[in-house]
């Protein structure tokens, strides 16, 4: 495989149709696997490891044993998949599957007079699209002219958020936290690179909507509120400020990793939003 | 909504008008029997029967009258009777006229006095011509005639005698006179449709509403009688009115009563026809969010974007409403069959989907069914074929053969008469016949059910038998037997392995495609006992338990037992993309050859409704569809987490309204199996 070649190749998990708050029109929205994020209320864990995996519904499993029959690595999975192929029930699949930027560009393409005429097109999210840069941006290449929007952490070098940035016609801009312990504390990672890429956004006039996820007891107090306000404020391409409340739902999908959802704050705690710091600035605010 | 009108609702969802109701126990049939009484008479006595014991009776505030107050009509036929009848021919269901749409217009218009007169007139002259199936018509026709307004009479001394003015003003001119206001011709409606009902007719819809009303709408609105509040306020009611007695009216399962209201569309002269009326009735039925009536909704690749948003704010209400048309496939496919372009311009659909002209048809649109994956499963069981392509060769021979079948059975088709539904219907009167003799289109519809079981099984076996050798036919057969038992590692490539209908993969599509395409060749120039054609549909009916039910696994991976999607729809243990690719699937076939009807079936998740963001989106679904070239969309908004509360709750859930297969019901209200169903459909949910 030549330098070219790994370039241009990236690790999907799925391709959805009519993704409803992913952008203009009616889209399809990439989600790429991977992230450096690990957000205690994440609701894609599958799209937090850069490697294919196996998931189990254990739910519908029936036990009739033909996984365990054909398996031969019991000892420590190695994701070969054969065990997906002989499950009646469709218990398990294989999360993420490699392919190149061609290849995928090729089989969004078909369906480019339909995002033409009813004003849509492909959203890049995930995981962290900025994870796979070569990728993105060789893939966006080969999409234009179709409407192209980014979901992002903004978490990567200012080099990378930017080729990101440019080579889209819409961001979505995630914040989690505006203070610099509690990111890290809840994220894992540091707030510095998301804000100097926010920065920048913002000066690049570039248009945009923020989103941030609004979660119990963690960045729901007017005055975490009002920083977040604070970070937004002066002259940009702001769009508006997208709010989404946590949903009991995030934990869904832990069971099929084999994981527990256990999230350190109160998922049950009703949720205190206040919009008038965002009013109050003038910046446009609706909550999803 | 108003005051009064959320007076009325609740007192409707309470069911408190069902205190007003009695039981008889009749014993009309065996009368009937001992004196030799000739079924057209028996049909004009029942109806006169039933009308004289009805009681005049008015719920609190409400304006425009009729309620049941005896929960059964009269039997005509005696058990032993109805058996020999049977014996000597074919008779639908319960051998009445049905799912059918009269023409209401005409008679609201000019009042039944006129149409008296024209009775009488028609029965001088069939006394000079001595043509005694007329004179027995026309004065069976005059006795239903007498008996409605005999009643009409005795509800507005009722009016009256309660001081209930406005009603009494009404009632002192229609439905002796034509209408001339929106609330009287409203009432003269809701008489006429109280009557069909009370004379054994079922199924009976509505029509197009918002185009025969709207020139008294209209008037009303131009002279100040009206504003679009009050008006809306009096749809409400009549909507409201068409839920009072609807229970009475049960058909395979609680709510499938066939009281379907179509509107937009184009006029006869070929204008797009959506109107105020339409538009209002639209935000009826939104804010009512009750069963009854069924909004069906005609659209084009010309419908602004807007009023398909407005019809996805009733979607999002979870109703199942409304159920969309595409004129640009219906029309010309109805001309195509033989229907007068000026006919096929008025089309309306029949209890579900079925599309019908309202006044001239007589068809009989879901007089039999194919089930693609019986057929499918006899061509696997006899097959011997070589290839793949031999293997289609002989599912053909065995679509031929299944339709040989059902045109044998069919050759003795008849069905009662009913006077007084003969008289909304066009030329009746004149013929001096029965509308059960047939009018202008006689047509019988057949179902096709469970197409993406077939189409995938049909998939199935070319990949594991031809293409990849896995298993021979024989072997096949005797494995779906077993209920895949004996070869269980072919149930996961069956299942998940195969493509899948819905997922915009032409491997499997075109099998779907070629499949549907078969079905209308196999049925084209076949005529039926009544002068008419067969034509062929997508819809399913209940067939898509009952035909599950008759049949054993299929080799798409479906168990014994599994039911098959309700209508037109991916399998429901199909793995889909999502929207797109299932229109993109299911807009593949020619539908115009397909057009007795029958719906795409899409479930969204309520969420996607929160936005006007998200009304757009699917808005934009619906035209993606119609611009397709689909026929028919059905979308519905649904939660599962709350479908399995309402099952394990169904105390809590009582006004939880899901559509079944063309109607819309109350969930807790249906037998498990279709709960079951419909939970399994929204599994591949968007």
């Amino acid at each position: 495989m030549n330098k070219q070649q790994l370039k241009s190749t990236g690790i999907i998990f799925e391709v959805r149709e009519f993704c409803l708050h992913d952008g203009p029109g009616m889209r399809t929205t990439v989600f790429f696997k991977g992230c450096p994020m690990r957000c205690a209320w994440c609701h894609n864990p599958e799209g937090l490891s850069a490697n294919i995996q196996l998931l189990v519904n254990q739910s519908i499993c029936q036990h009739c044993g033909a996984c365990r029959e054909v398996c031969q690595n019991p000892q420590q999975c190695v994701v070969c998949g054969t065990c997906v192929t002989v499950c009646p029930q469709g218990c398990r699949r294989l999360c993420g599957r490699s392919i190149s930027a061609e290849d995928l560009a090729a089989e969004l393409r078909k369906n480019e007079p339909f995002f033409k005429k009813y004003d849509g097109g492909i959203t890049f999210s995930g995981g962290e699209p900025l994870a796979q840069i070569d990728f993105l941006e060789a893939l966006a290449g080969l999409l234009h002219p179709i409407h192209l929007t980014l979901e992002t952490s903004g978490y990567a070098s200012s080099d990378v958020y930017q080729r990101a940035v440019q080579s889209v016609d819409f961001v979505f801009q995630d914040l989690k936290h505006p203070d610099p312990v509690q990111h890290r504390r809840y994220t894992g990672v540091e707030l510095e690179p998301v804000l100097a890429n926010l920065n920048w956004l913002k000066a690049s006039g570039r248009p945009f909507t923020v989103r941030i996820p609004i979660i119990p007891g963690v960045n729901d107090t007017p005055e975490t509120l009002d920083r977040f306000a604070e970070l937004l404020e002066g002259r940009s391409g702001l769009t508006r400020v997208e709010l989404l409340p946590y949903h009991q739902t995030a934990g869904a999908k832990y069971a099929l990793l084999g994981l527990k959802y256990e999230p350190p704050f109160d998922p049950a705690r009703p949720l205190a939003i206040n919009l008038v710091p965002f009013e109050e600035r003038g910046i446009p605010c609706r909550i999803n | 909504m108003t005051g009064r009108i959320q007076h009325l609702l609740s007192h409707v969802l309470d069911k408190r008008h069902t205190a007003l109701r009695r039981d008889v126990a009749w014993t009309l049939a065996e009368h009937f029997c001992r004196n030799k009484v000739s079924p057209e008479t028996r049909a004009a006595e029942g109806l006169r029967t039933m009308l004289s014991a009805e009681k005049p009776v008015f719920l609190p505030e409400e304006t425009i009258a009729f309620t049941r107050t005896i929960k059964q009509i009269p039997d005509l036929y005696t058990k032993t009777e109805m058996e020999i009848l049977r014996k000597s021919a074919y008779y639908h269901e319960k051998g009445c006229v049905f799912n059918i749409a009269p023409d209401y217009a005409s008679t609201i218009k000019i009042g039944l006095d006129v149409r008296r007169a024209e009775l009488q007139a028609r029965l001088v002259q069939a006394n000079a011509e001595n043509d005694s199936t007329a004179q027995e018509f026309l004065s069976c026709a005059l006795i239903s005639v007498d008996a409605v307004l005999d009643l009409a009479d005795r509800y507005r001394l009722e009016a009256e005698r309660l001081e209930l003015r406005h009603i009494g003003k009404i009632l002192a001119h229609v439905p002796h006179h034509g209408a001339r206001t929106f609330h009287e011709a409203l009432q003269f409606l809701r008489i006429l449709h109280y009557t069909l009902w009370c004379e054994g007719e079922y199924h009976n819809g509505l029509g197009r509403f918002d185009q025969y009303l709207y020139p008294y709408f209209a008037a009303d609105l131009a002279a100040g009688r009206l504003t679009e509040e009050s008006a809306l306020e009096l749809i409400e009611e009549f909507f409201l009115s068409c839920n009072r007695d609807s229970d009475l009216y049960i058909g395979v399962q609680q709510g499938d009563n066939g009281q379907s209201l179509m509107l937009g569309g184009v006029d006869k002269s070929g204008k797009d026809a959506f109107n105020a009326l339409s538009r209002l009735c639209l935000k009826a039925s939104c804010e009512l969010r009750v069963i009854d009536p069924k909004i069906n909704l005609r659209v084009s690749s010309a419908t602004p974007l807007s009023i398909l948003e407005e019809g996805t704010e009733l979607t999002r209400q979870g109703l199942g409403f409304p159920q969309y048309a595409n004129d640009d496939v219906v029309i010309p496919a109805l001309v195509k069959l033989g229907y007068s372009l000026e006919d096929a311009r008025d089309y309306v659909v029949a209890a579900c989907w079925e599309f019908i002209i309202p006044g001239c048809g007589m068809d009989i649109p879901n007089i039999g069914a194919v089930s693609f994956p019986s057929v499918i499963d006899r061509t696997l069981h006899t097959s011997n074929a070589k290839t793949f392509d031999d293997f289609m060769c002989d599912v053909r021979a065995e679509l031929m053969k299944e339709a040989d079948h059902i045109t044998a059975s069919l050759t003795t088709v008849k069905i009662l008469p009913g006077p007084f539904v003969s008289i909304l219907c066009d030329g009746r009167i004149e013929a001096g016949r029965d509308f059960c003799e047939g009018n202008h289109y006689n047509n019988f519809g057949i179902h096709g059910t469970g197409l993406s079981t077939a189409a995938d099984s049909l998939a199935a076996i070319r990949q594991m038998v031809f293409d990849e050798k896995l298993i021979s036919l024989a072997d096949l057969a005797s494995v779906v037997d077993s209920d895949f038992k004996s070869r269980p590692e072919l149930l996961a490539k069956a299942r998940f392995g195969v493509p899948k209908m819905g997922n915009s993969d032409p491997a499997v599509d075109d099998l779907g495609k070629a499949l549907l395409h078969a079905f209308a060749d196999t049925w084209k120039g076949r005529k039926n006992n009544r002068g008419g054609i067969y034509r062929c549909g997508t819809g399913s009916a209940m067939y898509y338990i009952w035909h599950a039910n008759e049949l054993h696994a299929t080799p798409d991976g479906r168990l014994t037992g599994e039911p098959f999607a309700a209508n037109y729809a991916p399998s429901l243990n199909a793995r889909v993309n999502g929207p797109i690719s299932v229109i993109q699937s299911f807009t593949k076939p020619d539908l115009g050859r397909v057009i007795n009807g029958g719906p795409l079936t899409i479930e969204i998740h309520d969420s996607a409704f929160r936005s006007s963001d998200g009304i757009t989106k699917v808005a934009q679904l619906v035209k993606y569809f119609i611009d397709s070239g689909g026929h028919q969309l059905q979308l519905n908004a649904i939660n599962r987490d709350k479908l399995k509360d309402a099952q394990a709750h169904p105390e809590t859930h009582r006004n939880l309204i899901v559509r079944v297969w063309g109607w819309s019901g109350y969930f807790v209200e249906l037998d498990k199996p279709y709960q079951d169903q419909i939970i399994q459909r929204v599994e591949m949910t968007v």
